[in-house]
């Protein structure tokens, strides 16, 4: 149910809606706004650093400090291998969470005996959210590797099964019709109309995934890692290093901000034969 | 359906969850590190029936669900009031928007050590975690609402020469509740993730996190799983409790829906 809201949501958000055409359509200037707010935002944070007495120099660190801290970071590589440590457990976990839910979905999908048969399980295990598996998983493998990529697989699999599964069911029956009097089969079948009817919602699907897992992926690493984006972020805060804190913030950020972004495109290239 | 076929239905329903459970408690006969993961199940049922009678099980849902709720309707409101914000100033929309798109692709637990650092590690600092994550489906769902709305029927406001308050309360509020509401049901889902999860991260207190956590920490599977089973079954009553809700508020959108 509120899957199925986020997935209108979400296509209105792919195929635009009144104002995102107009804004498509503005000039310049509209973009230029665009750059105000975070412009005042980063006004308030320096002129609230310069303000502030010495008694809360822990807490108030200046973007310079954030800009330095980041350059450090990367100087020392440590940046790096905490980014590739985090994106590498995202995409292990992430493709194999991504074709089991494929495989699922596909086979939940146009087989309702296997529906009928899994579909109390599936719903079941859906209720709980991934985050409160990770005290079960911790218990099962440890705090070291497997966990971590066995919750990003978790949170990928349900969305990209469900997303699969309603995608199959709901190839029109009149398309299936059409092929039928195009006599079309096997691989053309698949590749002129199931391709094309089932894999927008999929992708959809994929994309809400991603971001779910990259948050699920993060906090574990807050909770328990020796390396990733979440665990440098949570020995800043032990250390009381805002500096470090806000650079993994930043980073986690466009992490998230450019799978999102990648998903979108792949998703806007596949949606096209939808808007005309 | 007849009678016979909705009880063939129940039992393929039932078949795979009673196998899996058999496979769980054939596996935790498998030695002493299996049942370390694989508690037998009549220890679980045990451990769930204590918790129960002793109030601890009570004491710590009622915990997370106050958590919960109190998160939720402040995100709801400020999410309500920016997304309007958004959908209908196009100044509003030009400063704010891209900011606000971009604030939304922080993970949001992600969010926890900062905000640790800066608002402690306390029952301030949940709630903040709470209606950040209720604020954003909110307000993306109502400026999508609001943005949408019939033109036809701004005209008409401003035909009858409606104030703008009245133009928001009588035309742009019913307009956007389907889209308000999705919004919320989805915002319930996020609040929900977020209670348990900021009360995995932080420090402990009363919730049902921090049960799961102390039986993590004990190594007693057998309390986290309890805890997990009332999380699930916290979540599938909200959902339903507001999903009625929404069919006495909107019925012609939960018709809608089906």
């Amino acid at each position: 149910m509120s899957f199925i809201s986020s997935t209108t949501i979400a296509a209105r958000t792919v195929l635009g809606t009144p104002a995102a055409d107009r804004a498509r359509r503005a000039p310049g200037f509209d973009r230029w706004l665009g750059w105000l707010g975070p412009l005042a935002l980063l006004i308030i944070w320096v002129a609230a650093t310069r303000s502030a007495g010495d008694g809360a120099a822990h807490m108030m660190v200046s973007p310079r400090q954030v800009l330095d801290a980041a350059r450090e970071l990367a100087g020392s590589g440590d940046l790096a291998d905490h980014i590739r440590a985090s994106v590498g457990r995202l995409a292990v976990g992430f493709t194999i969470g991504a074709g089991l839910g494929l495989a699922y979905g596909l086979v939940a999908g146009a087989l309702p005996a296997v529906q009928s048969l899994f579909g109390s399980t599936f719903h079941a295990l859906r209720q709980v959210p991934s985050i409160a598996f990770i005290p079960m998983l911790v218990l099962m493998f440890g705090v070291e590797e497997t966990f971590k990529i066995v919750i990003v697989a978790k949170s990928t699999f349900f969305p990209v099964a469900l997303a699969t599964a309603e995608g199959v069911r709901g190839v029109p029956r009149s398309f299936l019709d059409v092929a039928r009097v195009y006599r079309l089969r096997g691989l053309n079948l698949l590749r002129y109309v199931l391709l094309p009817a089932t894999l927008p919602p999929i992708v959809t699907g994929l994309r809400i995934a991603l971001g779910r897992s990259w948050m699920v992926l993060v906090a574990a690493e807050i909770l328990a890692a020796e390396s990733g984006l979440g665990q440098m972020m949570e020995r800043g805060r032990q250390m009381l290093r805002l500096d470090v804190v806000l650079v993994g913030v930043l980073f986690t950020g466009l992490a998230g901000l450019a799978l999102e972004r990648g998903m979108r495109l792949v998703e806007r290239r596949l949606a096209r034969w939808r808007r005309a | 359906m007849t009678v016979r076929g909705r009880l063939w239905a129940a039992v393929r329903a039932l078949l795979v969850p009673a196998a899996l459970l058999g496979l769980w408690e054939f596996l935790s006969r498998g030695g002493a590190a299996a049942t370390y993961a694989f508690v037998p199940l009549g220890k679980i049922v045990a451990a769930g029936r204590t918790a129960l009678s002793n109030g601890e099980l009570a004491g710590n849902l009622l915990a997370s669900a106050q958590h919960a709720c109190l998160g939720l309707v402040t995100g709801s409101l400020a999410g309500v009031l920016l997304g309007a914000c958004l959908g209908t100033s196009r100044i509003c929309d030009r400063i704010l928007g891209p900011l606000f798109h971009g604030l939304r692709q922080v993970p949001l637990l992600g969010l926890a050590p900062l905000i640790g650092l800066a608002f402690g590690n306390g029952a301030g600092a949940k709630l903040l975690v709470i209606s950040l994550a209720a604020f954003f489906p909110v307000a993306l769902a109502t400026g999508d609402g609001v943005r949408n709305v019939e033109r036809a029927h701004l005209e008409l406001g401003r035909a009858l020469t409606l104030r703008r308050r009245q133009v928001f309360r009588h035309i742009l509020l019913p307009a956007a509740a389907p889209a308000i509401v999705s919004g919320f049901l989805q915002a319930l889902a996020f609040a929900w993730l977020a209670t348990i999860g900021s009360e995995l991260l932080f420090t402990a207190s009363a919730g049902l996190g921090s049960f799961m956590q102390q039986g993590e920490a004990n190594g007693r599977m057998e309390l986290v799983i309890v805890g997990m089973i009332a999380i699930a079954l916290v979540g599938l009553a909200m959902n339903g409790l507001v999903n009625r809700a929404v069919y006495r508020l909107l019925p012609w959108h939960a018709v809608a829906q089906k």
